[in-house]
């Protein structure tokens, strides 16, 4: 009995360390109505700023508090100023691409000041302990604590009582109506942004002495724990933030309690899963408020976009078809074979994310899903490479379609943190279903591509696969976009209610456009996991999942020619900056800020 | 108008020397290009650090070539090309690498699914792939191409366990390991010669390496009730284990993998991991020649920085590689013949180093048996902690 007193201390002690990023994305997204997928970098960024603080000034703790909170709240005004201000009247998606690229940018920089080697960041607490059951708790867990909630109280407060805080309020449930009755929206925007980041900067200092060792890895972790406690506590809401961390915490302590330690983060992520699909405004929202969400059209921009004469796309096809044939090196095919394979991912997304309005920040699960079935069916059943991988693309479809449902019913930035959930669960459940997908092991020696009993070894020949795959899946789904169902697709993009009152069944669309995108990613990860001949439970990550988003948004939502340029592009910059070594990702998060920047509807425009 | 003449001939003969000496002075210069090794690794991305270390194990190595007259009088010299450790990227530039004729041999890359995906091509494209952090049992099964000098953890693992069970006397053991391919491996590989020295395993716990917080996992631990600890663990997640352990009051011994020996792993885990026993490679104050000169090289080049083992792997790599280019020359199915001519290479991690050339590694790796004491890693006096 002793053991799960100690499992419910531990639990709310990593809870109040969630709770510190919780709450500064909770007061964001309270103003803004957006994710800050930077907040995690602000907390990196005061980690470091704290190692100066600590190990080269020797400042006192109250002192090294406020350098860090300072610092941070600068950091926040900048982004706030030159990173989101301009993209106040684009499309909703366009602000939460760029906290992405300032999050690149801002990694990176600390990365090349401080190197990636991880530091110890010494706790300027005395280190004593209390007994607590059968563990100790010492005075920086209490100081972590008293910062989580003393910061949610005071926020509270200040929301409710001061008169910057009901500016804030007004900005946050109708900001046209609030710049009506005088309210300086953009000052209310700097002051959440100032006390956001802030309070991030200073989490990450204390989290960094909790556990001596800061690193610049830390941010994506950061990022996604807080934003899960921040969704299941109801996103925007402060205490529900609290709370929502504190029972993050719980679960997973009792999660390790029950099944071990490497189910740790996937009872995380289900429980965000089942919070939103029960309670999709969160626990601490009520259900019959209105969704934060505009209804109709939520990411996508009005935009002409830019027609390509057919001839001109069959012309390019037609010299990218013989490429191979001149003298270019087996380096800038396998280039292109990869700008393939991620073209073929992002039809996947352009469909359901821009035809149909359902952005899903876990893609990489379907390639995942289509990888190993492809794999695992020609390597135990002796299926030939080229069926193994129809099969992936169909166990993706299926499989990818039943996983996504129960999120049908959510809306906007719901739809990508719960597609990210998912994505997160299917890595972990590859990790751990051991029996079936060897776990960390990983699985070797898949056989390599065949074609009618051909082995496709040779990069032209893999090239020209590729490449063919890709082509018809594109004509399938321009021949889709044009049809009645095509029109469907758009029209519960654009309004779901007046789908609806017409007559459309919402989830079954959705569930036609996901079992398309699913079949191409499928496809994709297939012939993927023979090509590589390796693949493991990290090798289609978040990261690929973010890549395949960039991609969509720079071709332009919906767009199937854009999703293939926009493949090309984003294979090709970063191998481009090769030369650029350490810097090449600080270069491509700049890119991606700029082109958020001045052309947010893509480069060939929203269908 | 002959005058000019008679100046153009003699303006045409003076350029046409000039080029003549540009030639040769071009042929010359062809000669003495150093010979290059591809490198594909991670500079950017998570595992960047490793690929910082990679580079500062290589320069040294490289300073050392040069000063003792290079390749046969020529200089050696490496294209590292950033791979994030990413199989989608270590897949072209191994593309790159194989056809580029002024790569002689690749090494690299760091985790296994970037290694193993790219394998393929190099075998293919008759390239050395030589990996010196790839323990996948599968790594050197890719085919004949592929040389490994990471100690294969089947080696490694049995040390460690003789040290726990035999040495120290530990007879009931909770393992924790980092739950990837080295992780797992290298605990199958513990537990079977743990048991095989009479202990019981009470508990096994695998974490994935973003994991910070392992206060409940510890719960869990207390409660199988284990005489020792075993960490098969990299330094960063080992210090914070060690740190939290400490704690919530766990007081038992804790014996880790070779894989924490770092000057880091001092720093961060503080006073936590006093008496923390490990057995290693290599260690400062080994008096073995070529640790010696390793270690003293290193400090003299990086202002007194203490190398850990991936400077180590990466050092003895480049060594291993300017062994294998001064058998096997400049041609690449030369180069792959000459891993099985090497003898004896001078090596940290290995004292002196041979493949085996069935397994396409080496074996026989030095094992020192330390432990923490005073904020120092100190060859074990055989005194119980």
């Amino acid at each position: 009995m002793s053991s799960w007193f100690d499992y419910t201390i531990n639990g709310l002690i990593i809870g109040n360390v969630y709770a510190l990023v919780a709450v500064g994305l909770a007061l964001i997204f309270g103003v803004s109505r957006l994710i800050n997928f930077a907040q995690g970098s602000i907390y990196l960024v005061g980690a470091y700023i704290g190692w100066v603080a600590v190990v080269q000034l020797h400042t006192p703790l109250p002192l090294t508090i406020i350098v860090v909170a300072a610092a941070a709240a600068l950091v926040g005004l900048i982004i706030e100023r030159f990173g989101l201000r301009p993209l106040q009247n684009s499309v909703r998606i366009a602000p939460l691409l760029a906290t992405i690229g300032i999050s690149f940018v801002l990694d990176q920089l600390v990365m090349l000041t401080f190197s990636p080697n991880p530091r110890a960041l010494p706790s300027q607490l005395p280190d004593v302990r209390f007994q607590l059951g059968g563990g100790t708790i010492g005075p920086l867990d209490l100081l972590i604590a008293g910062v989580g909630i003393t910061s949610a109280l005071l926020l509270f407060v200040f929301l409710r009582y001061s008169k910057l805080g009901w500016a804030v309020r007004a900005a946050s449930q109708d900001r046209d109506a609030a710049m009506q009755m005088g309210v300086d929206v953009n000052r209310v925007n700097q002051a959440v942004f100032g006390i956001a980041a802030a309070l991030g900067g200073v989490s990450g200092m204390l989290v960094g002495m909790y556990y001596n060792q800061i690193d610049t890895a830390m941010s994506l972790q950061a990022t996604l724990k807080g934003v899960v406690a921040e969704v299941v506590g109801g996103a925007g809401n402060v205490p529900g933030a609290v709370i929502g961390s504190l029972l993050l915490g719980l679960v997973e302590s009792y999660g390790v309690a029950v099944f071990g330690t490497s189910y740790r983060n996937l009872f995380a992520f289900l429980l965000l899963v089942v919070v939103l699909v029960l309670r999709p405004n969160g626990l601490f929202v009520s259900p019959r408020q209105a969704p934060p969400e505009p209804l109709t059209g939520t990411f996508i921009a009005p935009s002409r976009p830019l027609r390509i004469p057919r001839w001109a796309l069959a012309v390019a096809a037609a010299i990218f078809a013989v490429l191979p044939l001149f003298p270019v090196s087996f380096y800038v095919l396998q280039t292109l074979i990869n700008a393939w394979l991620l073209g073929m991912l992002a039809l996947s997304l352009t469909l359901v994310a821009g035809t149909m309005g359902q952005v899903s920040l876990g893609h990489a699960a379907l390639l995942a899903i289509g990888a190993y079935t492809s794999a695992l069916l020609s390597l135990t059943l002796n299926v030939p490479a080229g069926l193994a991988i129809i099969g992936g693309g169909l166990m993706s479809a299926a499989l990818g379609t039943l996983l996504i449902s129960p999120s049908f019913r959510l809306r906007g930035h719901y739809v990508s943190i719960a597609t990210l959930a998912i994505g997160e669960i299917v890595s972990l459940v590859i990790l751990n279903w051991e029996s079936v997908t060897r776990g960390p092991i990983g699985i070797s020696g898949i056989p390599p591509l065949t074609l009618f009993g051909y082995d496709l070894i040779s990069p032209s020949s893999i090239y020209w696969f590729s490449f063919a795959v890709m082509v018809v899946l594109a004509l399938l789904q321009g021949r889709l976009l044009t049809s009645h169902l095509g029109r469907s697709f758009r029209a519960i993009r654009d309004d779901d209610i007046a789908a609806r009152a017409y007559g459309l069944s919402l989830n079954r669309y959705k569930s036609l456009a996901f079992i398309f995108g699913g079949f191409a990613a499928g496809v994709s990860g297939g012939i993927a996991a023979h090509l590589y001949s390796y693949i493991n439970h990290e090798t289609f990550n978040t990261q690929q999942s973010i890549l395949a988003l960039t991609v969509v948004i720079l071709g332009g939502l919906g767009n199937v020619v854009g999703a293939i340029v926009g493949s090309v592009a984003l294979v090709g910059l970063p191998e481009v900056f090769r030369i650029a070594a350490e810097y090449r990702i600080l270069i491509y998060g700049i890119v991606l800020l700029l082109l958020v920047r001045f052309r947010p509807q893509g480069l060939l425009g929203t269908i | 108008m002959s005058n000019i003449d008679r100046r153009t001939l003699v303006k045409g003969s003076l350029a046409a020397m000039m080029a003549g000496a540009a030639f040769s002075r071009s042929t010359f210069a062809q000669s003495a290009e150093p010979i290059l090794l591809g490198v594909s690794g991670p500079l950017t991305g998570p595992n960047a650090q490793y690929g910082a270390q990679w580079k500062q194990g290589f320069d040294l190595a490289l300073d050392e070539i040069h000063a003792a007259g290079g390749i046969n009088g020529r200089k050696l010299a490496y294209q590292f090309e950033d791979s994030q450790s990413d199989p989608r990227q270590s897949v072209a530039i191994a593309q790159k690498f194989v056809s580029d004729p002024r790569i002689v041999m690749e090494l690299g890359d760091f985790s296994s699914p970037a290694s193993m995906a790219a394998s393929p091509i190099y075998q293919r494209g008759g390239l050395v792939q030589f990996g010196f952090t790839n323990s996948h049992p599968d790594f050197t099964k890719g085919g004949d191409f592929m040389w490994s000098t990471s100690v294969s953890q089947a080696d490694e693992q049995p040390l460690l366990a003789s040290y726990a069970v035999r040495r120290l006397g530990l007879k009931k053991l909770a393992v924790l390991h980092l739950n990837t391919d080295w992780g797992r491996t290298s605990r199958d590989h513990f537990v079977k010669a743990a048991k095989e020295y009479g202990a019981e395993i009470a508990v096994t716990e695998g974490y994935i390496a973003e994991e910070r917080d392992f206060r409940s996992t510890l719960v869990r631990v207390r409660d199988a009730s284990p005489d020792g600890l075993i960490l098969i663990s990299y330094y960063s997640d080992g210090a914070l284990i060690a740190r939290q352990a400490r704690q919530v009051g766990l007081k038992q011994t804790i014996c880790a993998a070779s894989s924490v020996y770092s000057p880091k792993f001092l720093e961060l885990g503080g006073e936590a991991v006093e008496d923390v026993h490990l057995g290693t490679r290599y260690f400062p104050q080994d008096p073995r020649p070529e640790v010696r000169k390793f270690i003293d090289g290193f400090k003299a080049k990086y202002n007194g920085q203490e190398p850990d083992a991936f400077n180590a792997y990466s050092y003895d790599a480049m060594n291993m590689a300017a062994a294998v280019v001064k058998i096997g020359g400049t041609d690449r199915r030369a180069i792959r013949d000459a891993f099985a001519k090497v003898k004896d290479v001078s090596s940290v991690i290995f004292g002196k180093a041979t493949f085996d050339v069935e397994s396409r590694r080496v074996k026989g790796a030095m094992n020192a048996e330390l432990v923490v004491r005073k904020g120092q890693f100190l060859l074990w006096d055989g005194k119980p902690t």
